[in-house]
């Protein structure tokens, strides 16, 4: 244990850089990103404070269903930090150098795991962590927590619902790399694949949310007390579960009767961690020769000439744009964690698109104008949302990753605004299509008016925060990092996310009030000119020129940096 | 084909390059010398196009580098001292993309790749991903890619590091020949004897200024038949 806390120890001195000089433009850099993310955890705080009014004032849905609404998000949230997890520990946990190095020093492998483990998770939850902690205070304002309240939900049930998720997804890795040295990688990726997918549609069939919202609203206007009852039992024994039974019978004041769901939340979460420990103590060094043997195969594999899209393959462009275009398609496609990461976005918005079929019900049993809306604007920033972690994660690496062959580029006769330009908008493209595919089937079922205009919006949204994510790469740029997934995860990308989350809020200004007024006047068989909702747009196209033209500038000028 | 006038770079308030002045002509074989941290490898960068200079101008055939990039770049073949190429390539798909960077013809560019590869001694594992090879087989790569468009002027930032003598002799009649055939070669190196083997010229920096710079024959003028080039360097920059 001695050797853990002695790396932790320099760790957390490498994160404070207390050995760095006094240098203007760092403390400038660390001065912007403080005021950043102070600003924005306080929007964070003032907008869960308001939208949970609105909820429960406005839209009146009642405590018990603002609390089945948290335990889907919960269940959202676990799969995220599950699956980022998942990708970003093979990363730290087989790639990374570090353990290279740390494995030739007298430390048992167990303890490498555990520092590895510990920085991966804190590392990669850092931001969701501050995000977190200011929805927490935004939501324990609202219902006039005490003082204690706040880090007694941070810390004994927030963060070991977290961790729980974070090992979870470590577990299925090791398991991974355990079977594949048996049964191969392609064979057990598609089993727990399946597995997965299977598990994440049961359980939306298990817990039905829509079906529970119909159930509650029969009792209308009476739907401000507990409906536990109504719920699927199987649902019970979840994370997700507890944490929101938790948090709905302490805004209650009865926080006895969340004592046996913080218990629980907790004893499973000191369970999986041991779980993790003792598989890991058993196969981390064995998991580890399993990676090295993959990636040799892999090697070995490299040795044929390409027979598609080869680089001494003529085609359809020439010159710089086949470089750069043949460069950026195999560099993509040999390595697997971008590919893969990709594939399980790609999943995640389909099982996004085929959750959101029922929406059609939602609307139909949506009893006023105001609950319509919120449905609109709930499915509109997913979408966002959606494009926007593709974006960081594809297109914040960008210009960073130019920098394992930066000494050819810079030297060679190219320009670079069109280096750059090729290959966003290789990226914008595929992005682009996607967003205009989620944002199709997501709003179809709207009235054709607001649909258009969803439509429209998607297009702009999706080229604000392409240009965005471009832009902060170049700012942020680190050039002697290659792992795209750590530069996805650093305190630029942080930064990003959450200039991300800010414009996602100046989304919801904009179109709540036409919204509105569109389901208002819809209700009431008034006129209404598809041109008031097409104010929305301009407004939106207005900012996301002002935020595109600024990004894709600083980006490129970025570039031209001494490295 | 070459010429620094008045170069300076500065990082903050520390001088890297102070005011250097320097002309290279073609056929000429410039070894750059200097200690660690004298301003080589900054100077080599600025050449090159990785830094922009503080002030002074660089001129590659009298193209500025700032005012000219893609004229000046596209006579210049740069070797750098730490060979990072795309790990997810092979050499051979390496030396396509650089190709391609100069814009040089995909019949052109074949036969081009096909000699250097040959010339390199290269072709056993040039179909393999570059993350297979050691430090040397990169270097090759590196260095194959630097001649492919012809370039009247290489820069050329320690090529031997990482080679084995097999490599390192192949490396430097490489740089002879391309020399004697009328490019200009710039090249920074720390060893002494290579560069008293293959340099026609010699340049001494030290703290970011040039202390010596001449032929070699003045060189050996200076040194005298007890001294060595070693001794001298050391001497110079003392």
């Amino acid at each position: 244990m001695r050797d853990v806390l002695h790396i932790l120890y320099y760790k957390i001195l490498i994160f404070l850089k207390v050995n760095s000089p006094f240098n203007f433009s760092a403390i400038f850099k660390s001065t912007g990103s403080a005021l950043v993310y102070t600003i924005f955890a306080y929007g964070c705080f003032v907008l869960t404070q308001s939208t949970i009014e609105y909820l429960l004032v406005n839209v009146r849905i009642g405590s018990f269903l603002l609390h089945r609404f948290v335990l889907v998000v919960l269940f959202m949230f676990f799969i995220a930090i599950n699956v980022g997890n998942m990708v970003v520990s093979f990363s730290t946990l087989y790639k990374s150098q570090e353990v290279f190095h740390l494995f030739t020093k007298p430390i048992s492998f167990t303890n490498i795991f555990l520092i590895k483990f510990l920085d991966n998770f804190f590392y990669s939850s850092a931001t969701l962590l501050l995000i977190i902690t200011a929805v927490l205070l935004g939501y324990g304002n609202y219902f006039n927590f005490s003082f204690w309240i706040y880090p007694f939900i941070l810390f004994l049930i927030v963060l070991p619902f977290m961790f729980t998720a974070g090992a979870a997804g470590v577990i299925i890795l090791l398991a991974i790399l355990r079977l594949s040295s048996k049964w191969g990688i392609k064979k057990v990726l598609i089993t727990i694949g399946l597995v997965y997918v299977v598990g994440i549609i049961t359980f939306y069939f298990v817990s039905n949310p829509i079906k529970l919202v119909e159930r509650v609203f029969d009792y209308y206007p009476h739907i401000d007390q507990y409906f536990g009852f109504l719920e699927n039992s199987s649902v019970k024994f979840l994370p997700n579960y507890w944490v929101a039974e938790s948090l709905y019978w302490i805004s209650e004041n009865r926080i006895e009767r969340a004592i046996p769901f913080i218990y629980a939340n907790l004893l499973t979460s000191i369970l999986v961690f041991t779980v993790t420990l003792l598989l890991a103590k058993r196969w981390y060094y064995q998991t580890w020769l399993t990676s090295l043997k993959i990636s040799s195969e892999l090697k070995t594999q490299s040795n044929d000439r390409n027979l598609f899209f080869g680089f001494d393959k003529n085609s359809w462009v020439k010159g710089f744009d086949e470089s750069i275009l043949k460069r950026e398609f195999w560099l993509f496609f040999r390595e697997p964690s971008q590919w893969m990461h990709l594939l399980v976005m790609i999943f995640l918005i389909t099982i996004f698109i085929s959750s959101i079929s029922g929406i059609d019900i939602i609307i139909l049993k949506a009893y006023n104008q105001y609950l319509k809306t919120i449905i609109f604007l709930i499915v509109s920033l997913f979408n966002v949302f959606l494009v926007a972690s593709l974006s960081l994660r594809f297109v914040f690496p960008l210009i960073s990753l130019e920098g394992e062959v930066l000494w050819k580029i810079r030297s060679a006769p190219i320009k670079f605004d069109q280096l750059l330009t090729l290959r966003l908008s290789i990226y914008f493209t595929v992005i682009f299509l996607i967003g205009q595919l989620i944002s199709f089937f997501s709003n179809y079922q709207f009235p054709a008016q607001l649909a258009i205009v969803a439509q429209i919006n998607a297009a702009i949204t999706t080229i604000t925060l392409v240009s965005l994510n471009f832009g902060m790469g170049g700012i942020f740029a680190n050039y002697k990092e290659k792992n795209a997934i750590r530069l996805a995860s650093s305190q630029g990308a942080s930064i990003t996310f959450l200039f991300t989350l800010l414009y996602l809020i100046i989304i919801i200004v904009i179109l709540f009030v036409p919204v509105s007024n569109y389901f208002y006047a819809l209700e009431e068989g008034t006129f209404i000119s598809i041109w008031y909702l097409m104010s929305t747009s301009l407004i939106l196209l207005t900012v996301g020129l002002f935020i595109s033209i600024i990004s894709i500038r600083l980006g490129i000028k970025s570039f031209t940096r001494d490295v | 084909m070459l010429e620094l006038i008045n170069l300076t770079k500065k990082f903050g308030n520390f001088t890297a390059v102070n005011n250097l002045n320097l002309k290279v002509k073609a056929g000429d074989f410039f070894g750059f010398l200097g200690q660690n941290g004298a301003g080589k490898t900054t100077t080599i960068k600025m050449i090159s196009g990785l830094y922009t200079a503080t002030s002074g101008k660089i001129l590659i055939n009298g193209h500025d580098i700032v005012l000219e990039p893609i004229q000046a770049k596209s006579l210049i073949g740069y070797i750098p001292d730490q060979p990072f190429i795309y790990e997810k390539l092979t050499g051979r798909e390496f030396l396509y993309f650089s190709g391609g960077l100069y814009s040089i013809d995909k019949k052109k560019l074949k036969i081009k790749i096909d000699e250097t590869i040959e010339k390199l001694e290269i072709g056993d594992w040039v179909d393999k991903r570059t993350e297979e090879y050691s430090q040397g087989m990169k270097q090759r790569i590196t260095i194959a890619s630097a001649l492919l468009h012809n370039p009247m002027l290489l820069v050329v930032d320690e090529p031997m590091i990482g080679l084995d003598p097999q490599s390192a002799l192949i490396v430097k009649n490489i740089l002879k020949e391309k020399a004697q055939n009328g490019a200009a070669v710039f090249m920074s190196t720390h060893s002494l004897n290579v560069a008293e083997e293959i340099c026609t010229r010699i340049g001494i920096i030290k703290d970011g200024s040039m202390i010596f710079s001449d032929t070699k024959e003045v060189l050996e003028t200076i040194k005298g038949s007890d001294h060595s080039l070693e001794s001298l360097f050391l001497h110079l920059t003392k």
